[in-house]
C-alpha cells in the first residue's frame, strides 16, 4: 500500500503499528495514548449560521448547539458569537446580540400567544386560532369605519390610514416582498418591512 | 440645534473603516520563527503527556529543521514573471508534485541530519538516519518525489520521515520568498494557495485585527490561508458539519466532522489555548484521531510526520 500525503486517513490503534510512529521505534507512545483515550467520550456541537434577530443591520452569528441531532438526544444552545466571514459585522455583535444566548434560555420569553383583555391586568394564554380571530375582525372593523375610497377631488385613493404595520426584523427579500403584497393590498400605507435599530 | 440641521464640522479622527477589516487572505510563513515556535511549543507539551518520548522526538526535530532553515543560504528565488502567470491561471505558484526541485534541499536534509543527536533518539530513529545517509543522489531525489506524489511503498516509511522535515524547511523558504500581495486563493480553498498542498490543521484566531478568522495551514510550506468557518475543508457543505472534543478537556482541540464526505479536520481554538501551535498541538492532540477515527471519520489529509501505511 502507498503512503499517501494528500489522502484521506484513519488513524487507529492499529493504522498506528504501521505509521511514521512505529518506524521511529515510537510505537509504544501510540499504544498508550490509544490506551488512554478509549475510555473518553467524544462531545458533539453543532454549529449554524444564522442572522441575529433584532434590527435591519441583519448581523451574521454563529449558534453552538450541543448534542448530536439524534433522535432520542436533547439540543441545547450553548454559545452564540458573531460571524467572522459575515461582511456585514466581521465577527462583531453590538451589546443586544451579544446578549441573544439570553434571549433563548430566557424564562419569560414568549412561547404561545397571549391576550390581555382592555383594562385586565394579567395576560391570559389564547390558542392560536382564537388570536388570529380576533386580529381579523378588529382588522375588518377598524378597515371597513375608516377606508378612504376617494379623496376630496374625487381622485380614487383606497387608503386605510387608522392601522399600521412593524414586519419582522431579520426579513428575507421573499418575506419583505409578502408583507408588501399583503399590507398594501389592504391599502395600509403605515407599514415598516424591515423594523429599524 | 434640531438633529441633523447642519452636517458635522468635526475632523474624523476613528478608521475610516470602522474598525471592521476583511482578514487578511493568507499569511506567508516566516522561516527565522516557524520551526522554532512548533520546537517550544512541542516541548512545553511533551512534560507530562502519554507520547512525551514521541513529542520530545518530534521537538529536536524541529529544532534540527529550525537549524537547517537558518544555516543553509536562501535558494533563488522564483521567478516572478513565472508566479503571475500561475496565479493568473489559478494555479500554485510551485505546485509540490509539479515543482522542479533545487539541489538545496538534500543540504537541507544533510544539516538536518547532522543536528539531531543520535544517542538520544530510539535504535530505530537512529538506524534510519544512517539508512538515509547511505542513500544516492537518485534514491533521494525518488524518495522526495515519492513522497510528494504519493507513491512510496509502506518500506520507506521512516526515511520519508526525514526527507518530509527536509522538504518542509525547503517549501517553507521558497514560499518565504513570494510576494503576498501579489498571490490569490484557489478556486479549491481547502488547499494550500502556494503549493497546492493539503492543511495539517486549522487555528481559528482570536487576536489580531480580525479574532475569529479561521486560517489553515499547509502541511508543506506552512502558509496560512483563511477559509470560511463552518464549512466543510474537503468538499465544502456545511450541513452535516459536528464538532467533536474529548469530554473534559481544556476544549482548545476539536474535530470538524462532515457527513457527507465522511472526513474530519483538527480546529485548534486560540481563545482557549493562546500558545496553539498548529504543527505542533496537531501532533499532540493524536488521542482525538483515535477517538474520531474510531468513531468512522477519515481524517482529511495526514501530517507528513505522522504517515500511516
Amino acid at each position: 500500500m502507498n503512503l499517501t500525503r494528500r489522502g484521506f486517513i484513519k488513524l487507529t490503534g492499529a493504522s498506528l503499528a504501521t505509521s511514521s510512529l512505529s518506524a521511529m521505534g515510537f510505537g509504544g507512545c501510540g499504544e498508550a495514548v490509544a490506551e488512554l483515550v478509549r475510555p473518553f467520550k467524544l462531545t458533539h456541537a453543532k454549529e449554524t449560521r444564522n442572522t441575529c434577530t433584532y434590527c435591519s443591520v441583519a448581523c451574521g452569528i454563529l449558534i453552538y448547539t450541543l448534542g448530536d441531532g439524534a433522535l432520542n438526544a436533547t439540543s441545547d444552545v450553548i454559545h452564540i458569537e458573531g460571524d467572522p466571514d459575515h461582511p456585514v459585522n466581521r465577527g462583531t455583535l453590538c451589546p443586544k446580540g451579544s446578549a441573544l444566548l439570553d434571549i433563548v434560555h430566557a424564562p419569560t420569553r414568549l412561547k404561545v400567544p397571549k391576550y390581555r383583555a382592555p383594562g385586565a391586568t394579567a395576560f391570559k394564554e389564547v390558542t392560536w386560532d382564537w388570536a388570529l380571530d380576533r386580529i381579523a375582525r378588529l382588522m375588518k372593523d377598524d378597515r371597513d369605519k375608516n377606508f378612504i375610497a376617494k379623496n376630496a377631488e374625487g381622485t380614487t385613493v383606497n387608503r386605510w390610514l387608522s392601522t399600521g404595520m412593524l414586519a419582522a426584523s431579520a426579513s428575507s427579500s421573499e418575506t419583505a416582498y409578502l408583507t408588501w403584497k399583503v399590507v398594501r393590498s389592504f391599502g395600509m400605507l403605515v407599514f415598516d418591512n424591515q423594523a429599524r435599530v | 440645534m434640531r438633529q441633523g440641521g447642519a452636517p458635522p464640522t468635526g475632523k474624523w479622527i476613528g478608521s475610516p473603516l470602522g474598525g471592521v477589516t476583511a482578514p487578511d487572505p493568507l499569511i506567508l510563513p516566516d522561516p527565522a520563527k516557524r520551526f522554532s515556535a512548533t520546537a517550544s511549543r512541542l516541548k512545553g507539551l511533551a512534560s507530562g503527556h502519554p507520547m512525551a518520548q514521541w513529542l520530545t522526538f518530534m521537538a529536536q526535530l524541529s529544532e534540527a529543521q529550525h537549524a537547517a532553515a537558518t544555516a543553509v543560504a536562501a535558494m533563488p528565488a522564483i521567478e516572478q514573471s513565472l508566479v503571475d502567470h500561475c496565479v493568473a491561471a489559478r494555479v500554485p505558484p510551485f505546485a509540490a508534485d509539479g515543482h522542479h526541485r533545487h539541489s538545496a534541499w538534500r543540504d537541507v536534509l544533510a544539516s538536518l541530519l547532522d543536528r539531531l543527536d543520535r544517542a538520544a533518539l530510539p535504535v530505530a530513529a537512529a538506524a534510519v538516519i544512517a539508512d538515509v545517509r547511505d542513500h544516492s543522489i537518485d534514491d533521494l531525489e525518488n524518495l522526495a518525489d515519492g513522497f510528494l506524489r504519493g507513491s512510496l511503498s509502506g518500506e520507506d516509511i521512516g526515511p520519508a520521515l526525514y526527507v518530509a522535515a527536509a522538504l518542509q524547511v525547503y517549501f517553507t523558504q521558497l514560499a518565504a520568498s513570494l510576494e503576498g500581495s501579489g498571490l490569490r486563493l484557489l478556486p479549491q480553498r481547502g488547499l494550500c494557495p502556494c503549493c497546492g498542498s493539503t492543511p495539517v490543521s486549522a487555528l481559528i484566531t482570536a487576536s489580531g485585527q480580525t479574532p475569529g478568522t479561521r486560517y489553515l495551514y499547509c502541511s508543506l510550506c506552512s502558509t496560512a490561508w483563511n477559509h470560511v468557518r463552518v464549512t466543510c475543508i474537503t468538499c465544502e457543505n456545511s450541513r452535516t458539519l459536528s464538532l467533536k472534543g474529548i469530554d473534559g478537556d481544556s476544549g482548545a482541540v476539536k474535530a470538524e466532522t462532515c457527513d457527507d464526505c465522511l472526513t474530519y479536520a483538527k480546529m485548534l481554538y486560540q481563545a482557549k489555548d493562546t500558545k496553539v501551535d498548529p504543527f505542533a498541538d496537531d501532533l499532540a492532540s493524536l488521542g482525538l484521531d483515535i477517538l474520531v477515527s474510531e468513531a468512522g471519520w477519515a481524517r482529511h489529509a495526514p501530517n507528513p510526520l505522522l504517515l500511516a501505511g
